[in-house]
């Protein structure tokens, strides 16, 4: 797999009109952000701090209202189509397709890319295998338990082979046990494919667990912290935990941080 | 839990209160015919069961294979017509507002209404029938489809939209699949309304059909006859009913 391209975010704004009252809501003020190629970056922040917008404008779903968000030399929005089979998405919630099997349902983004379908039935039994669902390539979702419906979410998501893996509270709504494994397997498979990894998570423990950098956002994703994780942070784990926390709790960056950055 | 692990075990129950109520509505029937004469009401009113068989025995198959190929090209077309619309509404929100309206009045519009419409309007009877029966259920199929595709869940929608589909695999691999269950439905409702308006239009003007014989058997005051072809229209009806109810198993399997 080729190196894929750095993600290069300038100025970026993103205001939301509310239908009802027409009132403005600034969800991203003016956010500089660079994500280098293969990177694991976790982005931790609270409820409504615009973490999920930031994922939508990733995905390309959504315009920036001013600035620049960039991957490569191409805008996910504006350039739509030339995204196709390059970012794949991790949900929250699973969202397969309840009609398809789990077989099915990874092979959803082979389809849409046109791929031979004997190919694409052989790479989504590859990762349904890998991530241990070799013997329910048959089920419907109904038929799975949440780890198992959230596993094939994975499968479905590499089967792709992204250049950009994005997971948006992936594993925050299952037990400690199985999100736990999962977001390791989640890991070593994004490090494996050589894929840029963006977990987007309000979970201080899962963010500091998985990336090879925190980004901590404020309110309007006002960047307040940007942590490459190294020996030393993972030597004093709870002082980091403190730090970020108490920088999350007064929106802006605990002086703790400055000497770890 | 390993691959082919399900199974279906189909279950046959007999209807016991099917058949009881049946019975006792056939034995009521029967002694009432018998006891016509004794009161006061004409014997041709409420026929026995033999007369009835008599005449479903001359029954004409022509009339009845006539009548269903009105009721399901009608159907079909008004299925491929109410689809297509409720796609175009459901791509543009200014087609929708326009439409919207005009479907619910199309929809107040009683039947006789359309009956009388068509036979002031068009010349052909098989044209007439067709448009009476595309503008009674085609409006149906719409409003469904269109309610089922504002239903798709909006997280579908997002997850799909991020693998980035073309306008036509986003409604093959989407939309159809989530509304399939509407649809079914939809047919189902329409099966039966068309049942009913096909034969009040082969009332007016049809010289075949099962409508027609009906309107023949209300001459010649034969109550045996209106029984007789109103048994076929039911058994239609439940045959009809019954494909779709076999085609829906199969394709929604998948459902619990």
């Amino acid at each position: 797999m080729n190196s894929p391209p750095p993600i290069e975010v300038r100025g970026l704004r993103k205001i939301f009109r509310q239908t009802t009252t027409g009132q403005a809501v600034v969800a991203i003020d003016r956010l500089d952000l660079d994500i280098s190629p293969r990177e694991v970056v976790a982005i931790v922040g609270q409820t409504g701090c615009g973490k999920s917008t930031f994922f939508d404008l990733m995905i390309g779903l959504e315009a920036p209202t001013e600035g620049s968000l960039r991957i490569g030399d191409k805008s996910p929005h504006f350039d739509f189509d030339d995204f196709r089979g390059r970012i794949a998405t991790v949900f929250q919630q699973d969202r397969l397709l309840p009609w398809r099997s789990a077989l099915d349902n990874a092979r959803l983004p082979l389809e849409l890319i046109g791929l031979p379908e004997s190919e694409q039935r052989e790479r989504a039994l590859t990762w349904l295998e890998r991530l241990g669902l070799g013997n329910f390539t048959n089920a419907y979702p109904h038929e799975l338990s949440g780890g198992m419906r959230q596993r094939v979410a994975i499968a479905r998501a590499f089967a792709v082979g992204p250049d950009i893996l994005l997971a948006d509270e992936a594993f925050g709504h299952l037990d400690e046990v199985t999100a736990a494994e999962l977001r390791e397997t989640f890991l070593e498979l994004a490090r494996e494919c050589g894929s840029t990894a963006i977990l987007i998570t309000h979970q201080l423990e899962e963010a500091i667990g998985v990336g090879d950098r925190i980004v901590v956002f404020g309110k309007s994703a006002k960047l307040l912290a940007d942590i490459h994780v190294n020996q030393w942070t993972k030597n004093n784990h709870p002082l980091l935990r403190e730090a970020i926390q108490s920088t999350l709790q007064n929106n802006q960056a605990d002086p703790r941080l400055s000497n770890i950055q | 839990m390993t691959e082919g692990y399900r199974e279906s075990v189909p279950v046959l129950i007999f209807p016991r209160q099917t058949f009881v109520s049946l019975l006792v509505f056939a034995l009521a029937w029967e002694t009432l015919s018998h006891l016509a004469p004794y009161l006061g009401i004409p014997p041709f009113a409420i026929p026995s069961f033999v007369r009835i068989a008599k005449s479903v025995a001359t029954i004409t198959p022509i009339d009845i294979v006539v009548t269903l190929a009105r009721v399901i090209a009608a159907l079909i077309v008004s299925f491929l017509l109410g689809v297509a619309m409720a796609m175009a509404m459901y791509r543009s929100d200014s087609l929708d507002k326009y439409l919207h309206p005009m479907i619910r009045l199309l929809m107040a519009v009683p039947v006789v209404s359309w009956i009388l419409f068509a036979v002031l309007w068009f010349p052909g009877v098989e044209f007439r029938i067709c448009f009476v029966l595309v503008v009674v259920c085609g409006p149906v199929f719409l409003i469904d489809t269109l309610d089922a595709m504002h239903g798709v869940p909006r997280d579908l929608r997002h997850m799909m939209q991020s693998f980035r589909p073309t306008t036509w695999q986003y409604f093959f691999k989407l939309m159809l699949p989530a509304i399939l269950p509407t649809i079914f439905t939809s047919w189902k409702v329409n099966i039966s309304l068309a049942i009913r308006v096909v034969t009040i239009a082969e009332l007016v003007g049809a010289v075949t059909g099962i409508g027609h014989q009906l309107s023949v058997a209300q001459e010649l005051f034969s109550v045996a006859d209106v029984f007789a072809w109103t048994l076929v229209l039911v058994a239609l009806l439940f045959l009809l009913e019954a494909v779709v109810a076999r085609v829906e198993a199969r394709v929604l399997r998948w459902r619990v």
